[in-house]
């Protein structure tokens, strides 16, 4: 039996945000998620950081809360966030009077919101429609989910904090009312543990209903699906949003040298319902194609879904109507002492949602240091002398490409590049070379190609994989990372991941790539034949 | 501007260069159209008949092709059409000093080793790719040349050892130091099999692996013994060496696929076929169901009395598609396939998919056909992947369908 004080329960940007601001108050905390880390909508969505314009008419109170986190996330996560500016625009199909109440609206919350003459955003974003209305220009920025949620998990441990990937929960053990004590399973390895603990924090987002339902109690948590597409170049430098009452399909949000086309808004059976109809996908063109009218002949890479954990208190709105705001419920007001849940909320005003639980966990425990999460960077900038002996082993921008992907990592990284006889690049789309591989696959959280390709961007630029999950697997191997699937299920698994991406787009140049895949894979590698040939 | 030959021949790949060699043969003019590399830059020189069917591996291809679906290219065009195309394609490899053999009677498909560690079902390939000599061996040596990134030892041995016929084997893994300097980042089989074929490059194989004779019984390398010698190396090293060398089958880069596309290539000037690289066809002009010329990018028009279109499927350009629409690219033959996008794919990527088996509907001489089964055009053939009705990657059919429609579909048009 393990001991500690809290129990988290979600390996989200909520969940790990809690873990790193209990751990800097000095509360001892376990985190638990069921599979890797920000596996969920904290990578699921399309990366960009609100400055709250999109907020501003329907909740002011949730824009003023963006801004302002909006400002703490490009100070203390900067690695993570590429500062693009964003464009609110007025389209010929948009209303032309919503203009001035939006204009008005982001005045009241504190987001600077600067008209642009037309002329001038076209030269500033020339695949734009040339028949739109009017720009505004807002702070907002892209930002990388998926490192943003590692980056916090790194400072988190630096203080202490614990995390236990692709460990599910099970049961929350209570006795005389109180809760006891947490227990969860390896999916990997089956194994069981249990966890006493004062408080249990329930952040598990699209999952926190069915946490609620192991001690019994019922909420109203509704996932809510939400697809995107993303293409493989930077149309826009720029976040682009409809000047519109917030819809589908009106926001771009360029990352590296990709950009994201979202999101959609249905009602979704279960949490894990990640499922891209093509329908979704067309709708989004559709509607993307009044933005930017040359979007059809734009590669698509992928289309994917994540789930929006949409809280809805009795009798209140679905879907897109509904609040985009966050709830903390204190479960001792049903009888039961020692357990907190958070739902509902959005990835920029993660921080906020977390600082808040805190305190009111801290009061509870009797814990009187503050938040210190907007104070202190995720990660320290690497020292000079480093930057410096890792551009003679990396690749030119593939330095500070990496030293952001690394944060805490970074030194030990370079350390192992100046090791080898040659730090080989093995993903040349993204710039992903061999000691960065090797580090991350032999973190006890990478436990299959897929979770380095999550950490490094392997295989996520033009080649989708097609020529670097090979040479990657090969590597690994040669340097004796083992997985607990074997490296014809790891490179199937890895394939099979793209390939559902590409499913619902199968069209063009996707199908093109599909079929480049299969000639690769299956006719030159028979990676189909062995599956039934080799023995496990 | 116009040009005008007897024989236009569209697409460099297997199909598209074989279709060009066999019109020729009839002394007619013949024209080909090239637009990028073919596929056999992304495939190797062993013709993969078909390996696999109804997902179980083949003994041998024409015991299993007469039930293969009535609308498979092989059914279409008869199995012994298949079995002479193979005949002729092997004497003309042969004169062309590229050896390629088909198993010995009796014998089932070939066995090929690829970099992943895994075995594939060939019908012919040269002797350099023959891994037959790997069931009686006992100790194995794999190589891989350093910082060569698609080729590693471990990974190789790990997966063989999958294999029950393998699990007892005694492998070993070496890595050759890398002989070009300043290219280190980027070693692929490509770059050593052209070194190799210089003088200083062959020494320097055999220096790296005469240390190895004598221990193991049989050598996996990369692709690398050569490119226009190949086979010359290959037959060398094994003798001064005496022991049985593989080469593996590696991803693009192709090295032994540009092996054959050389060879191709070659022979296709001798014989005085007009070869224009970077055309790209857009559109036809049809008069009455007969095709008078097609059009390429620059508006330049290509007329001819015979046409042979082996464009290639989705990859190559074939086929195009929009969302639950599909269509052959020159004459825009609709293709019958459902709206519903989710209904052309499998989920498992490795599974039975709609959009592979996409293509062209032709007759027995392979002229496209309406859906109720009339001629379209009276002198337009089609021959490889455009042709719809099998799956190149499921059956490893690829070369195979290629090679056969290729050679009937020249054949015929040199007969015209």
């Amino acid at each position: 039996m393990k001991h500690t004080t809290v129990v988290i329960i979600g390996g989200g940007a909520t969940g790990i945000g809690i873990l790193r601001d209990l751990s800097m108050r000095g509360v001892k905390a376990v985190l638990l998620e069921q599979g890797g880390i920000a596996a969920g909508a904290s990578s699921r969505f399309h990366g960009l950081l609100h400055s709250g314009g999109r907020y501003a008419v329907k909740d002011n109170e949730a824009a003023r809360e963006c801004i302002e986190e909006n400002t703490i996330l490009r100070r203390i996560g900067r690695e993570c966030v590429e500062e693009s500016e964003g464009f609110f625009v007025l389209t010929r199909e948009d209303d032309p009077s919503y203009e001035k109440i939006w204009v008005d609206s982001c005045e009241k919350a504190g987001i600077s919101a600067a008209p642009l003459d037309v002329k001038d955003a076209l030269r500033l974003e020339p695949n734009l429609d040339p028949d739109i209305r009017a720009v505004y220009r807002v702070p907002d920025s892209s930002v990388d989910g998926f490192r943003l949620v590692w980056h916090n998990a790194m400072s988190a441990r630096r203080y202490g904090g614990e995390m236990l990937t692709h460990h599910q929960v099970i049961a929350i053990d209570q006795e005389g009312g109180r809760v006891k004590a947490v227990r969860a399973r390896n999916l990997i390895t089956g194994e069981e543990v249990c966890i006493a603990c004062e408080m249990v924090v329930n952040a598990a987002g699209s999952w926190a209903a069915q946490i609620v339902r192991l001690v019994g109690l019922d909420v109203g948590v509704q996932p809510d699906r939400g697809t995107l597409i993303a293409f493989n170049h930077r149309f826009t430098s720029r976040i682009i949003n409809r000047l519109h009452m917030s819809s589908d399909g009106d926001i771009f949000v360029p990352h590296g040298s990709i950009t994201i086309l979202g999101t959609t808004s249905f009602k979704a059976d279960r949490p894990d319902d990640h499922h891209v109809p093509p329908e979704d996908v067309l709708r989004l063109l559709d509607i993307g194609e009044v933005l930017f009218p040359q979007l059809r002949s734009y590669r698509i890479l992928r289309a994917f879904a994540g789930t929006r954990p949409l809280y809805i208190s009795n009798g209140s709105a679905a879907g897109r109507a509904a609040s985009r705001g966050f709830h903390i419920s204190d479960h001792s007001e049903e009888g039961l002492e020692g357990m907190l849940s958070i739902f509902g909320g959005k990835f920029t005003t993660y921080r906020l949602m977390a600082e808040k639980l805190c305190d009111l966990l801290c009061s509870k425990l009797g814990v009187t240091a503050k938040c210190r999460t907007a104070l202190e960077p995720l990660i320290a900038d690497p020292s000079p002398e480093v930057l410096e002996k890792a551009r003679k082993v990396f690749p030119v921008h593939g330095a500070e490409l990496a030293a952001n992907r690394l944060g805490d990592a970074f030194p030990t990284v370079v350390e192992r590049a100046e090791a080898m006889k040659e730090n080989t690049l093995l993903c040349e789309c993204e710039m992903v070379s061999r000691a960065e591989i090797e580090f991350v696959a032999n973190d006890p959280a990478s436990t299959s190609l897929t979770d380095v390709r999550l950490r490094t961007r392997l295989g996520m630029g033009t080649c989708q994989g097609t020529f670097c999950s090979l040479r990657t697997i090969g590597t690994l191997t040669e340097c004796g990372v083992s997985f607990p699937i074997s490296p014809a299920e790891n490179l199937r698994g890895f394939l099979q991941e793209r390939w559902k991406g590409l499913r619902p787009a199968l069209w063009g140049i996707q199908a093109r790539e599909m079929e480049l895949g299969r000639a690769v894979y299956a006719a030159t590698l028979n990676l189909d034949g062995a599956k039934h040939e080799q023995e496990k | 501007m116009n040009r005008k030959s007897d024989i236009l021949v569209v697409g460099s790949g297997l199909a598209g260069m074989t279709a060009a060699l066999t019109a020729a043969a009839s002394g007619k003019s013949v024209t080909l159209l090239c637009y990028g590399a073919g596929s056999l830059s992304i495939s190797s020189d062993c013709i993969d008949v078909l390996g696999y069917f109804g997902g179980e591996r083949t003994k041998e291809p024409f015991t299993v092709m007469e039930r293969l679906p009535e609308e498979h290219p092989y059914r279409k065009i008869g199995t012994q059409a298949v079995k002479t195309a193979l005949e002729w394609f092997e004497k003309f490899c042969a004169g062309a000093g590229l050896d390629l053999h088909k198993p010995a009677e009796g014998e089932g498909n070939h066995e090929l080793i690829t970099v992943m560690g895994t075995t594939k079902p060939s019908w012919l390939c040269p002797d350099s790719h023959d891994a037959a000599c790997i069931r009686d061996a006992k100790h194995i040596a794999v190589f891989t040349v350093e910082n060569m990134k698609d080729v590693h030892p471990r990974l190789i041995i790990d997966q063989l050892k999958h294999y029950p016929f393998l699990a007892d084997k005694d492998f070993q893994g070496f890595t050759l130091p890398c002989p070009i300097k300043d290219a280190r980042r980027n070693i692929t089989p490509l770059d050593i099999a052209r070194y190799v074929d210089k003088p200083d490059g062959l020494r320097w194989l055999h220096e790296n692996l005469e240390a190895f004779a004598g221990k193991f019984d049989v050598f996996l390398l990369p692709p690398i013994c050569g490119m226009e010698l190949a086979q010359n190396v290959w037959k060398k090293l094994s003798t001064e060496l005496n022991v049985r060398i593989v080469e593996m089958i590696s991803i693009p880069p192709a090295v032994s696929g540009l092996r054959l596309y050389d060879v191709l290539r070659k022979s296709l000037n001798q014989k005085g076929v007009y070869l224009a690289e970077n055309v790209q066809i857009l559109s036809a002009d049809v008069e009455q169901g007969k095709c008078r010329a097609l059009y390429s990018e620059e508006g330049q028009r290509w007329e001819a009395d015979e046409f042979v279109i082996a464009t290639g499927g989705l990859l190559s350009g074939g086929i195009s598609t929009e969302p639950g629409k599909a269509w052959e690219s020159i004459f825009h033959i609709p293709l019958n396939v459902p709206a519903d996008i989710e209904a052309w794919s499998s989920p498992d990527i490795f599974g039975s998919s709609l959009f592979a088996r996409m293509g062209v509907s032709v007759g027995g001489d392979l002229r496209p056909l309406d859906e109720g089964g009339a001629i379209l055009l009276k002198n337009v053939r089609f021959a490889g992947r455009v042709l719809g009705g099998y799956d190149f990657a499921l059956e490893k059919s690829g070369h195979g369908v290629a090679l056969a429609t290729g050679w009937l579909a020249g054949t015929l048009a040199g007969k015209e």
